[in-house]
């Protein structure tokens, strides 16, 4: 009975916690994502170009940052900037810098794919029917490569909710942070770390269904 | 209203088209003949402004396509459609139809579906003004990417074998509707293989081979006298079973 009471008052002091955790989660990754969709969809584009310079430039921002771990980013600009900088970034600044920036990389590469998925015929059509560039890539390109992207994006952004975790590294008190700090307290680690577990698969659920969904609706042959 | 001066057009070490000269006036259908990998596609590609040409010049209406600021008089002005059909898979066919001349040459909604049931009404095809591109035959698709070079109201209608990807009774479907369009005037320029559409509705015959004009011809001379003497013509005339 006594480890029943236990359960019901973390239950009720605690709850509130982890509601703010889950606050902190969807602020960093929903900021993170809204300006890494920006960035990648910015450098996506330029990747388009057929200037080989020109379209390479973005490469020395997103190889990077795909080829390392998100982790080591977000040390890099937690422990890093205020070494080599006098400017002393707070731990959720610094979180939703790393994961926009890393966002960002794996953004632009969708966007690439996505248009660069449009079959070459689409562009001459539109030429040929007097269109310029732009007017063809914004009228035919950009609503085809949209439908291709929004599944895969919806899944990136699962995964950089996921990923969003890692800022309990850097002291953020986020859903997964949060976890931890009352499981120690509680020493009730797997009713816990169960909660948070079912908190992170109850938000990526629904996103994960919708991205099979958009995947599905928008399949057309050409 | 298209002359073609002396142009040259490579594809890497590949020459396509040496020295090509043609000229092409505001009127009647001109069927380009010839066998695969001649240059016929090359040269409609780039009389629209598709492809550049590495020298030479073209012009139409006097208005040169090296100058990229032509481009788009020259695209309103010859209409393209291509062996591959293309449709935009995001519109339906009204809004495939009207898209470009709402944009392009700025009418009203209300106009650009004026015309664009015109020309469908034209096509055989207005029961499918809501239809996606996937719900339409090979023929029809066709059909539309026809009556939407139309909407544009081009002076001539570049048409590069249109009816080589269809079954035969869909390539007449096809060819039914180019021959109703020849009888209203519509200028075209088409490269096909299909020798009674050429005799029945060209004035006019071009013979491509390895990038080189063999001949251009009224169409009685060509198929009375010139398919006779020129070896090369007879040879593929033979081949493709004419
Ligand atoms: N974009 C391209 N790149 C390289 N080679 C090409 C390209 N387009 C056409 N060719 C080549 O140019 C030649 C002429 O092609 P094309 O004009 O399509 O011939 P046709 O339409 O008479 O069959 C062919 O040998 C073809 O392989
Ligand atoms: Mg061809």
């Amino acid at each position: 009975m006594q480890a029943f009471e236990k359960y019901r008052s973390l239950r009720l002091l605690d709850s509130l916690q982890f509601l703010r955790g889950i606050g902190v989660t969807l602020e960093v990754t929903l900021l993170s994502i809204a300006i890494g969709t920006f960035i990648g969809i910015i450098l996506g584009i330029i990747r388009c170009s057929k200037n080989k310079a020109v379209s390479s430039l973005p490469l020395i921002y997103i190889e990077p940052l795909r080829n390392s771990p998100l982790v080591t980013q977000l040390f890099l600009v937690y422990y890093g900037i205020p070494m080599i900088t006098n400017w002393m970034p707070s731990a959720f600044t610094c979180a939703v810098l790393t994961l926009s920036l890393n966002t960002g990389a794996f953004f632009a590469v969708l966007v690439n794919n996505s248009i660069k998925a449009i079959p070459q015929g689409q562009w001459e059509a539109g030429y040929a029917l007097g269109h310029g560039k732009t007017s063809v890539f914004i009228h035919f390109i950009v609503p085809q490569a949209f439908r291709l992207l929004i599944p895969q994006a919806v899944t990136l952004y699962i995964g950089q909710l996921q990923c969003s975790s890692y800022v309990a590294l850097i002291s953020l008190i986020d859903l997964t942070k949060t976890g931890e700090t009352i499981s120690l307290r509680t020493m009730m680690p797997f009713v816990c770390w169960g909660i948070v577990f079912a908190l992170y698969f109850i938000i990526s659920f629904p996103l994960s269904k919708l991205a099979q969904y958009l995947e599905k609706k928008n399949e057309f042959a050409y | 209203m298209i002359e073609v001066k002396n142009i040259t057009k490579s594809f890497g070490d590949l020459t396509v088209l040496k020295n090509f000269t043609v000229n092409f006036k505001e009127e009647g259908v001109t069927v380009i003949l010839g066998p695969s990998g001649t240059g016929k596609s090359t040269l409609l590609r780039c009389i629209n402004g598709l492809e550049n040409i590495d020298s030479g010049d073209i012009l139409v209406d006097g208005l040169s396509v090296n100058d990229k600021k032509n481009l788009r008089h020259i695209r309103l002005n010859c209409g393209m459609v291509f062996q591959q059909t293309v449709l935009f898979p995001h519109l339906d066919v009204m809004h495939n139809m009207t898209v470009s001349p709402i944009k392009l040459l700025k009418l009203s909604k209300k106009e650009a579906e004026e015309r664009a049931e015109f020309y469908l009404n034209k096509v055989g095809l207005i029961s499918k003004k809501k239809s996606r591109h996937n719900e339409l035959s090979g023929g029809e698709q066709q059909r539309i990417a026809i009556a939407r070079a139309l909407m544009m109201n081009p002076k001539a209608l570049l048409l590069d074998e249109v009816t080589s990807a269809l079954d035969p009774e869909m390539s007449s479907e096809v060819l039914n509707i180019l021959e109703k369009l020849a009888a209203d005037g519509v200028c075209m320029l088409a490269v096909t293989h299909e020798m009674s559409f050429a005799k029945k509705v060209a004035s006019r015959i071009l013979f491509l081979d390895k990038g080189s004009l063999v001949c251009d011809e009224p169409v009685e001379r060509f198929f009375r006298e010139t398919r006779n003497e020129n070896e090369r013509i007879s040879r593929f005339l033979n081949f493709i079973g004419e």
